[in-house]
Order: C-alpha cells, then sequence, then structure tokens
C-alpha cells in the first residue's frame, strides 16, 4: 500500500510540474482557462465544471464544461468580496446545476474567481486529498491567469491608445491638409470624408450659415424636409454638440429623420454651421469623446473656410488700394503742376486729398499772354465714379476754354455733356472765370458752387452769378455770366467744402462765418501767405481728425 | 507630400483597384475618382488591393463609405485585400470588419465575387 502512495504521489507530482509548464507557456486567458478546467475535470473525473472570473469586482462566467446554455446564462449576479457560500442564489444555481464544489483561485492578495466542479462520476464525494490536490492546481494556475489578465488589460489599453493616437493623427492631418485647399468645397468634402470614415457614417449633411442664408452641403438626409425643420428651430442658437438624448428631447423632428447629433461648426463662439449626422452603421452609439473629436474637426474646417474667405477679401481689398493709390496719382497728376505768373494776378493753390480717391479739382489755364481761365469743381461723392467724372470734365474744360466760346453758353455745354455722362445723380458743383491781365477783369460763372469770396475794403463780396449745379439736368435756363471790375489789394477766395466743413474729433464744422472773418483778417498778406494761414487754421481746428473731404482751395490776389 | 496612386485593371465582372502609398486626406480625391468612374460604366463589383498600401487615414476610409450604400444598392461590393497588420489594425480599430469582407488576398476576394 505504501508502495502504491508513493507511486500515486509521484505521478501527481509529474502531472503537476507539465501542468505548470502548459499553463505559465500561454499568455492566452481562454488557453489557460480552459486547461485548468479541463485538468480539474480529468483529474476528478468530474462531468461538468466552469470557471468564472473577477472582472471588476463581479464574479463573471469564463469558460465551462457540460453546463447547459441556460445555465450559464442563469449564472447569478455575485460579487467578488462577498462570502458566496452564503449568497442564497448561489447556492440555489449550484445545485440545480449539479456542481458539488467550489473553490477560489487567489493571488497573494487578490480573488481572482472561482472555480466550481460537477459531480464525480463515481458518484464519491470529493475527498480531503482531492481538494488538497485542487488547491495546488489552482495555486500553481493563479499566476498564469493573473498575468494573461494584465496582457489583456494591456491589450485592451493598448487599443485605446491605438484609437486616441489614430484620432489624433486625423485631427493633425486635416488642419494641415484644411491650411493647403483653396476651395471650401474641398474641405467640406474632406471634413465629410474624415468623419463618414472614422464612425462609420452613411446619412450625413452639413449646413452652413451666411447670413439668412443656409448652404446645405452634401446632405443624405431629405433636403426639403432638413430644411424644413431647422427653419422652425432657433438653429443659430445651438451652441454645444447635441447627442443622441439631447436632440431627442430638444428636436423630435430631427431626431425622427433619424438625426443622432448635432455639432455646430463655431468661430469665435459663433455658430457659423452644423454637422449633423444620423446613426453609426456598427449601431454603436457616439460617445462624448466622439463628439469632442468631431467639434475639434468641425471647428478646423469652419476656421479654414473663413480664413480663406477672410484673406481673399483682403487680398481684394489689398488690390482695390493699390488701384486707388495709383487713381490718386493719375488725379493728382491732372492738377496744374505750375501757376502761370500774370502783371496784375498773384496767384497760389492747394489741393489737399483726403484718403480717398476725391472729387475735388482746380484748374488753372492759361489762355494767351493776357487771359487764364481758373476754374474749381466739387464732384459729389467720392471713389473712382466721382474721379472718372472730375477727369470727364476736366477733359471737356481743357478744350472748350480754348475755343472762343462765351462763359455762359459754355458753361451749358458743359451741363449738358455732364447730364448725360452720369446717370446715378451724380453732380459737379463749379465755378469758372476768366480773369483778363489787361483789363483786370473777371468774367465768371457760378454753377451751384460755394460763392468764392471777394476781399475787398474789409468786406465780402460773394460771387454768385451763374445758375444751376452741373449734371442734374440738360441745360434749359441758359447760365448767367457776371464780370467783375477788380481793384488792387482785391483778393478772390475759392474754395471747396471740405474748407468749411472741416471737421473736429466732436464733429463741429469750421464753418463759412469762421472762414470769411479769418480771411478778411488776413487779407493784405500775399496769396501765398493767406492760403497757407486758412489752411493752418482748419488744421488746427480739426486737430487731426481724419477728413472725409478733399481740402481745395485758389488764392488770386490783386497785386 | 505623400505619394500616392491607384491602377485599376478588370477581371470579367469584377474590377480591381490596387492602392500604393499614402492614402489620407492629400490624397482621397484620387481614389474618390476611381470609384466615381467604376460606378459611371456600372462596375459595381469592385476588389480594393491594398498590399502596397503603406498607410491609410479615416479620410481615406471615408471614401469607402461613401460609396458603399450606393454599390451595395446595384448588387455589388467592395471587398478589401491584401492589407498590412498597420493598414488592418486602422481598419479595425474603427470597427470596419464589421461591415466590410476583408481578404488574404485579391484572389480570395475575386473568388468571393464569383461564387455569388
Amino acid at each position: 500500500m505504501p508502495d502504491n502512495d508513493n507511486l500515486k504521489a509521484k505521478r501527481n507530482l509529474t502531472a503537476l510540474v507539465e501542468f505548470s509548464r502548459v499553463i505559465n507557456s500561454s499568455l492566452d486567458l481562454n488557453f489557460i482557462l480552459n486547461n485548468v478546467l479541463l485538468t480539474c475535470l480529468g483529474k476528478f473525473l468530474a462531468t461538468k465544471g466552469l470557471i468564472a472570473l473577477n472582472v471588476n469586482s463581479k464574479i463573471l462566467l469564463k469558460t465551462s464544461k457540460g453546463i447547459t446554455e441556460e445555465m450559464i446564462h442563469k449564472f447569478p449576479d455575485i460579487s467578488a468580496g462577498e462570502d458566496f457560500l452564503s449568497n442564497e442564489e448561489f447556492k440555489t444555481y449550484l445545485q440545480e446545476s449539479n456542481l458539488k464544489v467550489v473553490e477560489r483561485i487567489s493571488s497573494s492578495n487578490d480573488c481572482l474567481g472561482i472555480i466550481c466542479l460537477g459531480e464525480k462520476l463515481n458518484k464519491e464525494d470529493y475527498r480531503k486529498d482531492d481538494l488538497d490536490f485542487l488547491r495546488t492546481i489552482l495555486n500553481i494556475s493563479a499566476s498564469a491567469i493573473q498575468n494573461s489578465l494584465i496582457v489583456e488589460e494591456l491589450k485592451f489599453v493598448n487599443r485605446e491608445l491605438d484609437s486616441r493616437i489614430q484620432r489624433l493623427s486625423s485631427l493633425f492631418e486635416l488642419s494641415k491638409e484644411f491650411g493647403l485647399f483653396s476651395e471650401s468645397t474641398k474641405v467640406t468634402r474632406l471634413l465629410i470624408f474624415s468623419l463618414i470614415g472614422q464612425f462609420l457614417i452613411q446619412k450625413y449633411v452639413l449646413l452652413r450659415f451666411e447670413g439668412k442664408d443656409i448652404e446645405v452641403i452634401e446632405p443624405k438626409f431629405p433636403v426639403d424636409e432638413l430644411l424644413n425643420n431647422i427653419k422652425n428651430i432657433d438653429y443659430l442658437k445651438i451652441e454645444t454638440p447635441l447627442n443622441k438624448e439631447q436632440v431627442a428631447l430638444l428636436f423630435p423632428q430631427l431626431f425622427e429623420m433619424g438625426i443622432q447629433v448635432i455639432v455646430p461648426m463655431q468661430i469665435q463662439g459663433r455658430t457659423k454651421g452644423l454637422i449633423i449626422l444620423g446613426k453609426r452603421v456598427n449601431d454603436l452609439d457616439y460617445t462624448d469623446a466622439d463628439i469632442e473629436f468631431i467639434f475639434s474637426v468641425g471647428s478646423l474646417a469652419i476656421i479654414s473656410m473663413e480664413n480663406r474667405r477672410l484673406f481673399r477679401e483682403a487680398l481684394e481689398k489689398q488690390k482695390l488700394e493699390e488701384e486707388l493709390d495709383l487713381a490718386r496719382d493719375i488725379q493728382r497728376n491732372l492738377l496744374p503742376q505750375k501757376i502761370p505768373v500774370y502783371k496784375n494776378f498773384e496767384i497760389a493753390a492747394i489741393n489737399l486729398s483726403s484718403k480717398q480717391v476725391g472729387g475735388d479739382y482746380y484748374d488753372i489755364i492759361p489762355l494767351d499772354k493776357n487771359t487764364c481761365c481758373i476754374a474749381i469743381a466739387d464732384v459729389s461723392g467720392k471713389g473712382v465714379p466721382a474721379a472718372l467724372l472730375m477727369a470727364n470734365m476736366q477733359a471737356f474744360l481743357q478744350v472748350i476754354c480754348r475755343q472762343n466760346i462765351p462763359l455762359d453758353i459754355a458753361t451749358g455745354m458743359i451741363n449738358d455733356l455732364i447730364s448725360q455722362n452720369t446717370t446715378d445723380g451724380k453732380f459737379i458743383t463749379f465755378f469758372w472765370g476768366i480773369f483778363d491781365d489787361i483789363n483786370n477783369t473777371v468774367k465768371y460763372v457760378n454753377a451751384g458752387h460755394n460763392p468764392p469770396l471777394l476781399l475787398r475794403n474789409g468786406k465780402i463780396i460773394k460771387l454768385e452769378t451763374g445758375g444751376i449745379i452741373l449734371g442734374v439736368m440738360n441745360t434749359v435756363f441758359p447760365y448767367q455770366s457776371e464780370t467783375v471790375q477788380l481793384q488792387p489789394k482785391d483778393v478772390l477766395i475759392l474754395f471747396t467744402d471740405g474748407i468749411s466743413e472741416a471737421m473736429n474729433k466732436n464733429g463741429e464744422e469750421f464753418t463759412d462765418k469762421k472762414l470769411e472773418e479769418l480771411a478778411l483778417s488776413i487779407s493784405a498778406e500775399s496769396s501765398e501767405r493767406i492760403l497757407q494761414k486758412i489752411k493752418q487754421e482748419v488744421q488746427t481746428f480739426a486737430e487731426g481728425t481724419i477728413q472725409s473731404d478733399d481740402m481745395t482751395m485758389v488764392v488770386i490776389k490783386v497785386k | 507630400m505623400a505619394e500616392f496612386s491607384t491602377s485599376v485593371k478588370d477581371k470579367g465582372d469584377v474590377s480591381i483597384i490596387s492602392l500604393k502609398g499614402f492614402l489620407d486626406a492629400h490624397t482621397a480625391p484620387i481614389l474618390e475618382t476611381n470609384f466615381v468612374e467604376l460606378i459611371n460604366k456600372n462596375r459595381y463589383k469592385i476588389v480594393v488591393d491594398f498590399n502596397e498600401l503603406a498607410y491609410i487615414s479615416s479620410a481615406g476610409l471615408g471614401v469607402f463609405m461613401a460609396f458603399i450604400e450606393k454599390i451595395r444598392e446595384n448588387n455589388g461590393d467592395i471587398k478589401l485585400a491584401s492589407m498590412n497588420d498597420k493598414v488592418y489594425n486602422i481598419f479595425d480599430l474603427l470597427g470596419f470588419p464589421l461591415l466590410y469582407e476583408i481578404f488574404k488576398s485579391e484572389d480570395e476576394a475575386i473568388k468571393k465575387f464569383l461564387e455569388k
């Protein structure tokens, strides 16, 4: 008998060593559990058994042999901490399944799980040495099970990590790509590709808001129904992403269309578009992290589209400004470069352009040795249209003043021309005069221009004779002209309303009154001094306020 | 810039698109064009050969999603073949094996079409 026992002990030992070798050679949890269970069933000649493991403090059935499907499903909820054998539900389960032995699988400090074994084939009870042997097997198994659990956990963590890396690289890739593209259609296409690839989506649509317009991009929902539903809601107020529950709660009509997620595309907190997504084909819900990702990608896309729009606008503006600079140069060149010298007249002139191309104009055209045409005009409006009209006017003036046509008739002709050339209510205020150096006279016509000031003996005479402004209608009533006999020390000041209406930062105007008082006080000075003083006074008054109008002035002093 | 190219060949009813290089946001439109052309020719049985594909991003995967519905509506399918482990891992991560049949080789994928 002792020999027999020895032999048995030796066989047991060999089997244990072999068992240990096998289960420690693998990190595959299923393989290990399967092996443990089969070894036990073989050793004790049991017909059924199961192993359940501790997963997050719950004991879950992992592998079984000889247990019916029904009983597998009926495995009760037990927690790892409790004393299972006093759990009535578990006891009933063991009885129903005819499981006779329950043993914990424990590592040094944790309960890893339990093993349950059924009745032995020979109906005998488990003896004490059977149970000792079972514990030995389980002790050997514990480390292998724990190792493989750690590996599983690592695999899971790795996969999570892979998933995050994949998302990060998607974000990175899109941000790079969005920077390169020139068209917003490409940006939206890429955005869609990325989202449907990332989340397995077949129903989607992008909406972009521009003012009151809604641009519908690549709709895979019925557009009419969608727009109807969208227009019924305050879509610009969707400022945070909405998940399935929120969509269902807030916008049931949209939810019924199969919409599960609505994510705003925002710039500086303002919703400029929506990403609307249907369900994922794999029937998984969108997690918070998913929605966060969609929000990030959407922001990237809308910022890229908006940047491109702003960039294009800036380019156009820059181009326009360059053109305006050019126009300003051309316009400046249209003004007289040289002021002629006369026996009786001392002439000074100035034109200060505001930032824009303006509509002010003056000209000094010597007609012959003794006569000179001096003109001043202000075209309504600013910018290129005003500048064009002014150039047109100047060209005509250069021609007509040399034709020896009486000034009043010539003014009518200019008016007809300007009236034909303007369509949008533009007009010109215009004053011109022919200065005669021999007779010391000026013959003038004033077509609605600020009356030039004739300063004589401390008084002001306003030169107002003429007619209506140019360009309003063809000449029906002829213009009147007046000839003024000039006297020595007379000063004639021609100006545009940029002078009299110059504004300071409080929005107050310089006023005609102030101009007249100033002019009278300095009328004894030379024409150049008078001009400079008026300019200085106006600029001091304006205190550096940017003027919207040109300032133009011609001063003629009679010697 | 990452290089990417495709070539398309027909074997009977089945068209095979072979991918090479990097399929990402930048190159996705190339593959998109391939699908559009095949669909325009009413060729809906498509095998995509990944043998020489080094990398795929979610924008690349999106191209497959964009056309699958239309293709399946026309009794066709997109079957995927010969992926390296890195590429397969991305498909797997995003759950594509649920929706697409993935084969070890182009021939196996073609054979699957012929069985039907």
